[in-house]
């Protein structure tokens, strides 16, 4: 089955649509669903046309595509468990929530916040992430914990800030902070990176491109040849300053 | 004119003596009169029990550390959500709530006043904005001076009256209620990553002892004639063995006030451990009590640890440290310039940890050997020990044996062997709990002029109807409808309005915030002290003029004169 949600024009567009109930499971019994503009309550068809091709049994099999201006909508995918979710567009702040199976797909840009705390399934960034892309919330001691975070163009700050489990990979380069606090999980950056992995734990992270201002509370104990893209890369632990066991890993400067 | 009748009312009112008596209370524009015309509105309280507001003297809802420890725990905010209904706002928050959560539950358990037990005087407008916002309870402010450097300067100069018109000048300032020191001198000393260990241990470069900051400051206290005593957290909180620095602590105070207390001591527990090690550690709740019931010139508060998840929050930053490194979860640590500091952390009480079940037993203890209940008042140090929702069970423990009974057999082996809990036989009886629920913090606070924690004629109506009817209900075996009936009133009535109806909030709030402003001679006065001024400018990053927290921050903010110095 496959909701087609077209976002109607609305007469301030920048207010913020609260859409937590956007999971495929909640589509198999109707699109009578409730989501908030700013304080006040909508129901689904007042913001969206609403279109659904087909039937479904079980919720693996529905697929809800958002198109039109979603930008501002927020909390896509929360708690999502599965079935598939495709955006065509950009999509607004904590998308894909404690998601914890199936597939989101966004072919614009996604605000910040994209899959918080996540535990299981596929999120596809096609454009750039906002600022805490794959973090925990503020005051959380874990971040994501399972799952497979791959973004196509660059993000923000503070990008796998707590990961703690599962994938992140960014193509593209990341702000300040990647890494920060990470525990487990694994951690790739193509592009460039400022600061990784200060207070690292654990995990694995890394970093293809060109380090700004590496932090001097990582020792290096090993320079490899990553196997699967042939690079050279050193091979740091740390962070040391907090006993971490985690290991960083930067492509070598120069000619390799 | 408004009026309001509550009839067949089975009031405890322990500061007039009444206990149990059936009356009418009659209400008129806010306080308790004589009588009422017909047309006044009725409450038929059914010979349910009636008692005045409850007072909360130690509790931390406002204020800055308060707030981080909100956004420490965004598990937390996830927590208690609660849905915008009629009057109410949305809340959210189980150990700290948003400020109306705190509010509506409060008043949901009958509470109408508070009294935030820490408040920085940097940090006072944001305290103040806050108190605004828990719109249904009275608020009283505990202002930090256990590391304010002017302060440590008069008191190494052994000047108790520039210590007093320093301590005058803040509170006037910064609107504060009270002095609390917590952790006299060890604050300061963290500061420079060190803590101190012993009542007399000077604190570096200012070569002041906890012992001359206290004693110098209950003098001070008791020079400007503040309503409330010295309110004191004992130094080494938390730590085995530090009983005797409790007491060594409790021996220095002089009974300087015939009115009240000289020294109000906060969440005792804490202070009352035995044992040098986490594994040797028990209980000597015996030896505090004994020193409390020799000193009726001391009031102290249980501090009651409840098993639960929690968060504990203090100015007492090397306390948190220590704590920070048994748990390693998150720590916040704070500095608060030439003031204080704080630290907050999340904590777990378990019923597995032997620790915390002597920690459970001993706040417990304290309750029942202290002989008079107005020299113990029950609190958790809200949300140190537990959040202040688990009162009604509290309650229910020092009424009921078979009820500690029964929780004694689902904890830790070792809790017997290291307390005397076991042993106790006593069960307090309706009017010992009206006593450490409000009269005994009116009198405690000083407030029972201001119309607080009594029902005579002329006081605050603030008055909390629980669906407990005492004539017919045996508190020691019926523990669980007592902890149910003190936790939800039928009806909480706040200045003459009821608010709170089967725990429904029904009206918006009008809280009062009471301040103390004692006069000082002009020669004594430190804003005319160019010293002090000139130090003032040098070290704070704020001015002096900007200091001071201006009337807009107290919409009904209600000034406490005192003829000081007199």
């Amino acid at each position: 089955m496959k909701v087609i949600l077209e976002s109607k024009v609305r007469k301030k567009p920048t207010i913020p649509i609260e859409a937590e109930a956007i999971i495929p499971r909640n589509f198999l019994k109707g699109t009578d669903l409730v989501v908030y503009e700013g304080n006040k309550e909508r129901t689904l068809s007042e913001l969206f046309w609403i279109f659904v091709e087909g039937t479904a049994v079980s919720p693996e099999n529905i697929e809800v595509v958002l198109k039109g201006d979603t930008s501002r909508i927020k909390r896509v995918g929360e708690y999502m468990d599965t079935g598939s979710i495709l955006i065509s567009g950009d999509i607004g702040m904590h998308c894909g929530n404690f998601m914890s199976g199936g597939t989101i797909e966004i072919l614009g840009n996604a605000d910040a916040w994209l899959g918080r705390e996540m535990r299981g399934g596929t999120i596809l960034c096609r454009g750039n992430a906002g600022h805490y892309c794959a973090t925990g919330y503020r005051g959380e001691k874990k971040g994501m914990l399972g799952g497979k975070v791959e973004v196509f163009g660059n993000t923000g700050d503070f990008c796998a800030e707590y990961l703690a489990g599962g994938e992140v990979h960014v193509h593209g380069s990341t702000g300040d902070f990647p890494g920060i606090e990470m525990r487990g999980g694994q951690l790739t950056i193509e592009g460039d990176a400022t600061r990784p992995c200060a207070n690292m734990k654990g995990g694995t992270c890394v970093i293809l491109g060109k380090v700004h201002e590496m932090l001097p509370t990582f020792e290096r104990i090993d320079r490899i040849v990553l196997p699967e893209t042939k690079i050279t890369a050193d091979v740091y632990k740390g962070d040391v300053a907090n006993r971490g066991k985690g290991s960083l890993m930067v492509k070598c400067p120069g000619p390799a | 004119m408004t009026e309001l009748l509550v009839r067949n009312a089975c009031v405890i009112d322990p500061i007039r003596g009444i206990n149990g008596e059936i009356m009418d209370i009659a209400i008129r524009d806010g306080r308790i009169v004589e009588s009422v015309s017909d047309r006044a509105e009725m409450i038929d309280a059914r010979r349910c029990l009636t008692l005045p507001g409850g007072i909360d003297s130690h509790t931390h809802v406002c204020g800055t550390k308060v707030n981080f420890g909100r956004y420490m725990s965004p598990e937390d905010m996830r927590a208690g959500r609660t849905r915008r209904r009629g009057r109410m706002h949305v809340t959210s928050g189980y150990y700290v709530p948003t400020t109306f959560g705190n509010s509506y539950r409060y008043s949901a358990m009958g509470y109408t006043t508070l009294l935030e037990g820490a408040m920085a005087p940097l940090e006072a407008r944001h305290t103040h904005e806050e108190f605004t916002a828990t719109p249904h309870q009275d608020m009283l402010a505990n202002t930090l001076f256990d590391g304010n450097w002017a302060v440590m300067d008069a008191v190494r100069e052994k000047n108790i009256q520039k210590t007093a018109a320093i301590v005058g000048w803040t509170l006037n300032a910064v609107k504060g209620y009270a002095i609390k020191l917590t952790n006299p001198g060890g604050t300061e000393a963290w500061g420079w990553g060190e803590d101190l260990t012993s009542i007399h241990e000077p604190v570096r470069h200012f070569e002041v002892t906890p012992a001359e900051i206290i004693s110098t400051m209950i003098r001070a206290n008791e020079l400007l004639r503040l309503p409330h005593s010295v309110h004191l957290h004992c130094n080494n909180l938390g730590k085995p063995g530090n009983y005797q620095t409790t007491l060594a602590t409790f021996d220095l105070v002089p009974d300087l006030n015939p009115d009240r207390q000289t020294l109000y001591a906060t969440h005792v527990q804490f202070h009352a451990y035995g044992g040098g090690t986490w594994r040797n550690i028990c209980s000597k709740a015996e030896e505090i009590t004994r020193s409390i019931n020799n000193k009726p010139q001391i009031v102290m508060d249980m501090g009651q640890i409840m098993f639960c998840r929690t968060m504990t929050m203090t100015a007492d930053g090397p306390m948190e440290f220590n704590l920070h490194c048994l748990h390693h979860n998150k720590w916040s640590n704070h500095d608060v310039e030439l003031e204080t500091g704080s630290g907050i952390i999340p904590v777990t009480y378990s019923k597995k940890s032997a620790v915390n079940c002597i920690m459970w037993a001993i706040g417990l203890e304290l309750a029942l050997l202290t002989k008079s209940p107005w020299q113990c008042l029950l609190e958790t140090d809200n949300p140190n020990g537990a959040p202040f929702v688990k009162y009604p069970e509290v309650i229910g423990l020092l009424m009921s044996k078979r009820y500690r009974d029964e929780e004694c057999a689902t904890l830790h082996a070792d809790t017997e062997k290291r307390t005397s809990l076991h042993a106790l036989e006593r069960e307090m009886d309706w009017f010992d709990i009206a006593v450490m629920t409000r009269a005994g913090q009116a009198k405690a606070l000083g407030i029972i002029n201001q119309g607080k924690g009594h029902l005579g004629i002329g006081a605050e109506a603030d008055i909390a109807i629980y669906p407990i009817r005492t004539d017919s209900l045996d508190p020691a075996r019926e523990y669980r409808k007592v902890v149910e009936g003190f936790q939800k009133t039928r009806y909480t009535i706040k200045r003459g309005r009821v608010v709170s109806r089967d725990g429904e909030i029904i009206v918006d709030g009008a809280n009062a915030t009471f301040w103390t402003n004692a006069r000082i001679p002009e020669d004594l006065r430190v804003d005319n002290d160019p010293e002090f001024i000139r130090r003032f400018q040098e070290f704070y990053t704020v001015r002096m003029s900007n200091y001071p927290v201006q009337e807009v921050y107290l919409p009904r903010g209600r000034c406490v004169e005192t003829e000081s110095f007199t």
